[in-house]
């Protein structure tokens, strides 16, 4: 790969074939160094993946390019031309366009609302809702322009996100994990249709992402950064998940935690054929159920059932997969687990005792912590440090009295530092000041520190890198081995699949039925999804 | 707890020294304006303007003194606003709320007979609780109907203004009898014996106890909002109100609870003021609660700082007070202590200004080399 940055083009000549190179990047964040003197080059016409572990220091180089961060050293090359990127504002106006790891959409205003803000011109509200039907249906991603982004679901938010910056037209596109909370079909059509329109019209896109299958299936190239440095770059033809997981994590990986987080292997099949007689420690059949879900209802604000007389039940022991098309009801179903929504009807009962929806911190007392799928909504505390996120929940125990003991609170933080890998300068880090990999490891670290008696984890991998996904999963394994109830929350039904112990299908806010492992079928699934009953 | 990571949120750390030129010149400007409004209006210097400030505010221990005195209510006020902004609730009704308090501490100062060691204490705990009352009608209002509190603190300013004035003309409430043909509309005087003690000796540097009394305050806000579980729940509803929930943080019990406080700060502040510098409750305008809202807006949420920086406002009332002595017109006092604040709040606002100017320049570049750049062969 020859380097322009050696001979920058000139005016006269500029060189087509580098739609973006990014020259000797550094950016220091006190001691730690983000991006070191990397270079990156995206050439037009092609789907450039961007990987590495968490906290290697893509979404800095992504932040430095759309102007969100100011480099210690380094340039830019647009199609040749040296720029200064100063801003998001100016990023726009050179035609970079970024999708974020985190929501930057505004609660409070609808879809179309969202989609057409920031434009200069007097927004007309049929056209905008006309556009915005109209790039949702040429991108395959359906979402209600006239929907408000607060009732919606992760993906569904997600969802507005990509059109959001799709309608820009961007020239270079950056998507910084788009599709962590969407399907795998869904994602699979939206880059078929980048694909061609990039190609066709001579865009540039980089993906970020950590789902090895998604950057086998739809890029050209990839580059492959570790600890703020650039480790490989290669064309995807001649790559394979090993392959690209050795260079992430710089030494082999165990070819079986690989495989389990791609979802190459049926996890579920081989922990039943290893465990065998071993047995768990609770008979799952007969354990008691810890979760119960009567009736329970729950209207939006516009009136739309969310839940729509929703029954479940989750035992000590077991993890019950919880499948379905995103936005029938699993965000509700959450928000009402983490306190945050209160019942129209029904009853939701922690070992039988009937807990009062709605009431703040009710359900953590009664034992349930929830990983929520959008980490900053209600997840973590960004202006916080990490060591008070991490007991954000549960601060009697690092508690003498009224006294928070600065002493405990460290000690708590460097042990679920070490144990959930978390990366951060010192505990005292801001929240914010960590990767998005980072951050979801606190959330998780502190849901699984306070041994909950039913944990609910919404999209728990969402963000982490294969490493981490193949832990977590052992984690949940393990917690619902030791008799924890773990209701499993996802939009990726092969990850519903691989850790379920039972699987509740929730199509329009009911639960259309539970099926035992013996009735595992992704078809029958699939069915129960569009709304038949078991 | 911690101090900030670098770089969060303010993602240019060479800013830092961008901000001191800015405060540096803002206050610069706002002083040269200042001397030459003055010059204009009267005809003393700048020199004998600031010369008179100085002397007003520090040049002796007397001075000194008094303006510890004046920033002893500005202080109390800031300690409180700063407790209810933690909590994400912006309480701009200081003002009414030290008025009510004033009135409710005269109230018991004048209706409770008793001996001082009694009365006393007495009257500033109903001046706090007076002020906490009234901050408690937004937390209400806001608890049930959901109305924003920035309004009603801000509607309850002027509310209060004529409740106290209500109270000050009515002989069964506060208002005196002079025994003339129309009393004044003020309370009595507190009697010597009932009013705050004072330290020090008469003549030279002497304080009242309410500064010791303040001081002890801003101790005690500093341990409960950064070292007590409180504190940190309350950092977690200011920052993220749905997190605080699902925490079990209730907005109603813990928000209420801070603007309340902060209320009663605001309150106490009044009774501090009319047992240890006022001495009469009167239905005028003192603006301690404004400056003290402003003292903690320009602290940015730092106990540290706000000593400091309310001892400052402290200053500019009693060099004004001097200046006025000198023969400068009370307004100009009021404008140059308004320019004075400008120039402390101004450098933020012109900073983002600044940074949205050079992103205008970059943008109208761009358009240039996109123009200047050749059409893309496909
Ligand atoms: N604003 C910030 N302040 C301080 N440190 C930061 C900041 N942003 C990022 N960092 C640090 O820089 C490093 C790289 O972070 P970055 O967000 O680029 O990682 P990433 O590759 O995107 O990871 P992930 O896959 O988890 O999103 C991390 O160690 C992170 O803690
Ligand atoms: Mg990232």
């Amino acid at each position: 790969m020859d380097t322009p940055g050696a001979d920058a083009p000139t005016r006269d000549q500029p060189d087509h074939a580098e739609a973006l190179s990014m020259r000797g990047i550094t950016k220091r964040f006190g001691t730690t160094v983000a991006c070191d003197a990397v270079d990156f080059d995206v050439r037009s016409g092609e789907i450039h993946g961007l990987l590495g572990q968490n906290g290697a220091g893509k979404s800095t180089l992504m932040k430095v390019l759309t102007g969100l961060l100011t480099p210690d050293a380094g340039s830019v090359l647009l199609r040749g031309q040296p720029v200064v990127v100063h801003d998001p504002l100016a990023a726009a106006s050179l035609g970079i366009g970024m999708v974020h790891q985190h929501f930057s959409i505004v609660e409070a205003l609808t879809v179309w609302e969202n989609v057409a803000l920031g434009d200069r011109a007097k927004i007309d509200k049929r056209r905008a809702i006309a556009e915005t039907e109209e790039l949702s249906e040429r991108y395959g991603l359906d979402v209600d322009p006239r929907a408000v982004v607060r009732d919606l679901s992760a993906g569904q938010r997600q969802r507005v996100e990509l059109l959001k910056c799709l309608r820009r037209d961007p020239s270079l596109l950056i998507l910084d994990e788009p599709t962590s909370v969407l399907t795998l079909q869904e994602s699979a059509e939206l880059f078929r249709i980048l694909r061609s329109t990039v190609k066709q019209e001579d865009r540039a896109v980089v993906l970020i992402s950590h789902k090895l299958d998604e950057i086998l299936a739809s890029t050209d190239r990839v580059t492959i950064m570790r600890d703020g440095s650039v480790v490989a770059r290669m064309d995807t033809a001649d790559a394979d998940a090993p392959t690209l997981a050795n260079e992430m994590v710089g030494r082999p990986v165990a070819l079986e935690r690989l495989a389990g987080a791609l979802g190459l292997v049926d996890v579920a099949a081989a922990r039943d054929a290893g465990d065998g007689d071993a047995g768990h420690d609770f008979d799952r059949g007969t354990s008691p159920p810890v979760l119960q879900v009567v009736e329970a209802r729950v209207h939006a604000d516009d009136g739309r059932p969310l839940l729509n007389g929703l029954s479940l039940e989750v035992r000590a022991g077991e993890i019950l997969g919880l499948a379905g098309v995103e936005g029938n009801g699993q965000a509700a179903l959450a928000a009402v687990l983490h306190s945050l929504v209160e019942l129209d009807s029904g009853s939701v009962s922690v070992e039988g005792t009937e807990i009062r929806t709605g009431r703040a911190g009710a359900m953590m007392d009664a034992g349930v912590a929830v990983v929520p799928a959008d980490r900053h909504a209600a997840g973590c505390v960004l202006e916080m440090s990490v060591a008070e996120n991490l007991v954000l929940d549960n601060l009697g125990s690092v508690s003498r009295g009224h006294r928070v003991s600065r002493q405990l609170t460290l000690d708590n933080a460097r042990r679920l530092m070490e144990e959930f890998d978390i990366r951060a300068s010192s505990p005292d880090s801001l929240m914010g000041a960590l990767s998005g990999g980072n951050q979801q490891r606190v959330v998780l670290a502190r849901a699984l520190s306070r041994s909950p008696k039913l944990l609910v984890a919404d999209q728990p991998s969402h963000g982490l890198d294969v490493g981490a996904v193949a832990y977590v999963a052992e984690m949940l394994r393990d917690a619902a081995d030791d008799g924890m109830a773990v209701l499993l929350i996802s939009a990726e039904l092969e990850e519903v699949l691989s850790l379920s112990d039972r699987i509740a299908v929730i199509h329009r806010g009911e639960i259309m039925g539970v099926l035992e492992p013996s009735e595992f079928d992704s078809e029958t699934i699939a069915l129960m999804m569009g709304g038949q009953r078991a | 707890m911690n101090e900030p990571a670098p770089e969060f949120n303010s993602h240019r750390g060479a800013d830092v020294s961008r901000m001191i030129v800015l405060y540096v010149a803002a206050l610069s400007i706002a002083l040269l304006l200042a001397s030459t409004l003055i010059v204009l209006v009267t005809d003393a210097s700048p020199l004998e303007v600031s010369e008179a400030l100085y002397r007003g505010s520090f040049s002796s221990p007397s001075a000194i003194g008094f303006t510890i005195e004046q920033a002893t209510p500005i202080l109390i006020v800031a300690l409180g606003s700063l407790i209810a902004s933690r909590s994400g609730l912006f309480n701009i009704g200081p003002e009414g709320q030290f008025a009510v308090g004033t009135a409710a501490g005269g109230l018991v100062m004048f209706q409770m007979g008793g001996p001082p060691a009694v009365v006393l204490p007495l009257t500033l705990v109903a001046a706090g609780l007076g002020g906490a009352a009234w901050a408690g009608i937004a937390a209400f209002l806001k608890a049930v109907r959901g109305v924003d509190v920035v309004i009603t603190t801000l509607l309850l300013n002027f509310v209060a203004i004529q409740v106290v004035s209500f109270c000050v003309n009515r002989y069964w409430l506060l208002q005196e009898r002079t025994g003339g043909r129309i009393d004044p509309p003020q309370s009595p005087l507190v009697g010597e014996s009932y009013r705050l003690p004072r330290l020090g000796s008469p003549t030279g540097f002497n304080v009242h106890t309410g500064f010791l009394l303040a001081l002890v305050l801003a101790a005690a806000v500093w341990y409960a909002v950064s070292q007590t579980r409180w504190g940190f729940r309350l950092r977690m509803l200011g920052f993220n109100p749905l997190a605080a929930r699902a925490a079990g943080v209730n907005l109603v019990v813990l928000g209420g609870g801070a603007l309340v406080l902060s209320g009663a700060f605001a309150g106490l502040a009044g009774g501090v003021f009319f047992t240890a510098t006022g001495f009469r409750v009167t239905s005028g305008v003192l603006n301690y609660g404004y400056e003290g809202l402003l003292v903690a807006l320009i602290s940015r949420g730092r106990v540290a700082a706000i000593v400091p920086i309310a001892i400052a406002f402290g200053a500019l009332r009693s060099g004004g007070g001097y200046l006025g002595a000198t023969g400068v017109p009370r307004y100009m006092v009021d404008i140059v202590q308004a320019l004075i604040v400008l120039a402390a709040l101004m450098p933020p606002v012109i900073a983002d200004r600044m940074a949205r100017a050079r992103t205008m320049r970059v943008i109208r570049s761009a358009a240039r080399v996109r123009e200047s750049a050749p059409a893309v062969p496909s």
